[in-house]
């Protein structure tokens, strides 16, 4: 079925494009992204469960208005508007954001001078596909079938302490528009995570594991298989030592694969970066900043997940660029104004965490290419080193080219076999050009991750993707 | 609008129920270098209902909440609040009560262009070289007014301040470039403490010009000076959290000592009602309960677990609140004490971590510097790892303080016996 377009935003229209016509008195460009995403969350355990509206990180009904003049862009973020009296609204914007620039003279500030956006003629609109809505979920079913994989992920051992089943589905309704562009798109997104908790001795530990799709809650029945999954790695986990600091061989699964790519050349190559001169990429366009075996695609046409969008947060269509072909690195991804300060064309990466925050360069979906090798191959091929799976968090250093990934566990590999020894959480570190340039071997697997939410510095939360095949690598653990 | 609420929520079949209405009116300014690149403005309500229903003669409380628009319409709500007495049915949670006492509030005004005029001259008072210099940074200045009701009695307003800015320095040198990224968070401005920050944070710079790899030191000691070591103390207040110890998280029990093999200082942590220019300071807290300054553990003891109502009323405690400040006492020896012998101080990570669950703490270094005696050595890369679990018995605390917004806590913390991957 068709994801339906939101009433609201068709009722709102009209009321928007005077508000458009207006401020276009007073302006020189203005653009409306108005919103209205609704969706739920559904959490079962053996203590606390919950049903909860409209509190998933991409719902929301508001809008942002941008308003351009004299080499500076301005917003005002609303989400009360009457939509008979246009006129009363624009000359509140007016009003208030005049203040900001009276406080700004009074302060001596300059302005980052930046060239005008165009508004070329464009129209579109996106229905996308999904196999259920939201909307449609009868949610007494699902608390049950939620509570039945809580039971029985706790029923697997009485070291099992609890066993968290989270489930949300958003509709996502977005609408980007300008004087003469009219853009409109309608999904629905979901996800889910299993979080089991067990206890040994004196020892606490957690697995984490997700699921995520641009789909309906009829994703929520792949929660069955990752209950056996999840108990296994608890098992793991709880019987794991700590690694001893060093140097080792790696073949990582897809999910640490896609942590490495998100935070390696993710947040690296987020060309509102080089605007500030803040990434070291900018001065390796065109450079090897890894091997032959590493190709990364990002943007929201490059799979169907849960940051696959038709349009982005200022009216940019959806891209597929190829940042890094066999270890050179080519591009990088940016949003408008970035594209504009740097003379370059907008990849369709201006994402806002919701209609209240400001639009950055953001990743969509961030995925490594895959290879010609089976996962098997990989292990055999290493002499000593860990199996590195299940992620926790990363965090990037683009000016420095740093990387720390915290990863779940590690399985000892000797001689090309699993011993059965298990690490945990290992500390990931390094230099990316050095680890990169270190992947010696890709599978042939590509598997893409989206159940968690990626921030910008400690704020600006949106949700993004990553993923790709097992690599093979070289990479300080500690 | 939030008034048109309540009188449906009180003409239907709920058993309880809350409504949270926040107004925020916020200013932001964002500057690459000292340059406007973006002036930005919030005027924005979010309105939370949550409904709650009595289910098998009162022995279970379900609950369902949902935002609703500011702008749904009557018969909106309507819908929205059937639909949430339904989907209350499906939550089969142990009953339990909300908060009831009344407690009288107060309020404190703020005036975002006030503010955001503090924060603007504030970073331009910041002395910069070439070599050490303000890369960018963002502003966002808060006036919130919040009032949560429920059905129990509750109506409180409060309007309070709350403010941020993320500030990126630069320093370079003929060779590289590299930055130091810090975020501040406070109730107002606080121009003196703003601009003594921002010029640590230059220094770091500068020092980490000249780093050498972080030596291969296995097991080291480690000094924190930075807010980064509120992350330890926010361990033990997870272990008091009142729904971590019902989830079974948490293997923390009042009146009974969390370890027997200490021989560094104690932990004594308290929530507290007020800290100066925090943006957590409030009469009551988000559920409506009284705050108030409380111990939570004392000298390793725990005394009082905390937050919301619901699994504080499954573990029977009645005196207590969602605690969002807090303080860390310090311990018996002076900084310049700790400071002595050999030690690995760490002033900047990509990213420390404690995990909330198992205690393991991670963070890859990028600047430190290694004390052997008199000789102080820039290091960077390289990673401290350990289980705070074992490292809390030989923990050393620093008898001076220093206020991180919402965190008051000793300005040094010694760990013996950490796990160093070196970079070498």
């Amino acid at each position: 079925m068709k994801a339906k377009f939101s009433t609201y935003l068709t009722e709102v229209a009209p009321g928007l494009k005077s508000l458009i016509k207006e401020l276009n008195k007073s302006y020189d460009y203005v653009s409306i992204l108005a919103t209205d995403s609704t969706g739920f969350s559904v959490n079962a355990s053996q203590k606390v469960k919950g049903i909860n509206g409209n509190n998933t990180l991409m719902s929301e009904r508001g809008n942002v208005v941008r308003v351009y003049k004299d080499g500076l862009y301005s917003e005002y973020a609303f989400n009360i508007f009457d939509k008979d009296n246009a006129a009363a609204q624009a000359e509140k914007i007016k009003n208030v954001l005049d203040q900001q620039l009276a406080l700004l003279t009074e302060t001596g500030s300059k302005i980052y001078d930046t060239p005008k956006l165009s508004d070329e003629k464009e129209e579109l609109f996106v229905e996308m596909e999904t196999m259920s809505m939201p909307e449609d979920e009868d949610l007494d079913k699902l608390m049950q079938k939620l509570q039945g994989f809580s039971d029985a992920g706790k029923a697997k051992s009485d070291e099992v302490i609890d066993c968290t089943v989270r489930a949300q589905s958003t509709h996502v309704c977005k609408m980007f528009l300008t004087e003469n562009r009219d853009l409109r798109q309608s999904y629905v997104i979901s996800e889910g995570s299993i979080v089991m908790i067990g206890i040994r001795g004196e020892k606490n530990d957690f697995v984490y594991n997700g699921i995520s799709d641009r789909e309906g809650p009829a994703l929520f029945d792949k929660f069955a298989d990752l209950v056996d999954v999840s108990f296994k790695e608890l098992e793991d986990n709880l019987g794991s030592d700590h690694i001893v600091p060093g140097e080792y061989e790696i073949i990582t699964t897809p999910e640490v694969s896609g942590l490495i790519a998100h935070e390696a050349f993710g947040h690296g190559v987020e060309m509102d970066m080089f605007v500030k001169k803040r990434a070291l990429g900018e001065e390796f366009i065109g450079k090897r900043v890894g091997s032959e075996n590493v190709t990364m695609h990002e943007g929201a046409k490059v799979i169907k997940d849960v940051s696959s969008y038709a349009f982005d947060d200022e009216g940019t269509l959806a891209g597929d660029v190829i940042e890094i072909d066999k270890g050179i690195l080519k591009t990088g991804v940016c949003d408008a104004l970035a594209a504009l300060r740097l003379g370059i064309k907008p990849t369709g990466n201006g994402k806002r965490q919701n209609f209240e925050h400001k639009a950055y360069t953001r990743m969509t979906n961030t995925m490594f290419d895959s290879g010609e090798y089976t996962n098997e191959e990989m292990i055999a091929s290493v002499k000593k080193g860990y199996l590195l799976s299940g992620m926790f968090s990363g965090m990037e250093d683009p000016k420095h080219w740093g990387i720390q990934c915290i990863v779940s566990r590690g399985y000892e590999i000797i001689d090309g076999k699993l011993t059965g020894k298990v690490v945990a959480p290992v500390c990931l570190t390094g230099y990316v050009p050095d680890l990169l340039g270190s992947i010696s071997m890709a599978s042939k697997d590509y598997e893409s991750f989206g159940s968690g939410a990626c921030g910008k510095g400690y704020k600006e939360w949106v949700k993004t993707v990553d993923g790709g095949p097992y690599l093979k690598a070289v990479a300080r653990l500690g | 609008m939030t008034d048109k609420i309540i009188e449906i929520l009180k003409a239907s079949s709920a058993d309880a129920w809350e409504v949270i209405n926040t107004v925020t009116e916020a200013w932001e300014f964002y500057f690459i270098k000292h340059e406007l690149d973006q002036n930005r403005v919030r005027d924005v309500e979010h309105i939370t209902v949550k409904v709650h229903r009595k289910l098998e003669d009162g022995k279970f409380l379900g609950t369902a909440s949902e935002e609703i628009p500011p702008t749904a319409t009557e018969e909106e709500i309507k819908k929205v609040i059937d639909n949430l007495y339904e989907r209350a049915s499906f939550v089969k949670n142990p009953y339990y009560e909300l908060n009831s006492e009344k407690v009288e509030v107060s309020s404190t005004d703020v005036d975002p262009r006030a503010v955001s005029k503090a924060y603007i001259e504030a970073l331009n008072e910041v002395p910069e070289t070439s070599g050490e210099f303000i890369n960018s940074y963002e502003i966002f200045v808060e006036k919130n007014k919040r009032r949560y009701v429920n059905s129990e009695g509750i109506d409180a307003t409060v309007v309070s301040p709350s403010s941020m800015v993320e500030v990126v320095v630069n320093a370079r040198n003929e060779e590289h470039e590299i930055e130091i990224y810090s975020m501040y968070k406070a109730g107002t401005c606080d121009k003196e403490h703003i601009v003594s920050e921002i010029k640590n944070s230059l220094k770091y710079g500068k020092d980490r010009l000249s780093t050498v790899p972080t030596p291969a030191l296995n097991k080291a000691t480690v000094v924190l000076p930075t807010e980064d070591a509120g992350q330890i103390y926010k361990w033990f207040a997870c272990k008091m959290m009142a729904e971590y110890k019902y989830r079974g998280y948490s293997n923390f029990e009042i009146g009974k000592e969390i370890s027997d093999k200490v021989k560094g200082d104690k932990v004594t942590l308290l929530g507290l009602k007020e800290l100066p220019n925090s943006s957590s300071n409030g009469d009551i807290d988000s559920e409506g309960a009284k705050t108030k300054d409380m111990y939570i553990i004392r000298d390793n003891v725990p005394e009082n677990f905390w937050g919301g109502c619901q699994c504080r009323y499954y573990l029977g405690i009645k005196d207590s609140y969602v605690v969002s400040n807090f303080q860390a006492l310090g311990g018996s020896r002076t900084e310049a004490e700790l400071r002595s012998g050999t030690y690995l101080e760490v002033v900047q990570f990509s990213d420390f971590t404690v995990d909330e669950i198992t205690g393991e703490i991670a963070g890859e270094i990028r600047l430190g510097y290694y004390h052997e005696g008199d000789k102080v050595t820039p290091v960077s890369g390289g990673s401290v790892s350990g289980s705070l679990a074992e490292l809390m018995n030989c923990m050393y605390m620093s008898k001076e303080s220093k206020q991180y917004n919402n965190m008051l806590m000793p300005s040094i913390i010694k760990i013996e016996d950490m796990t160093i991957a070196g970079a070498e």
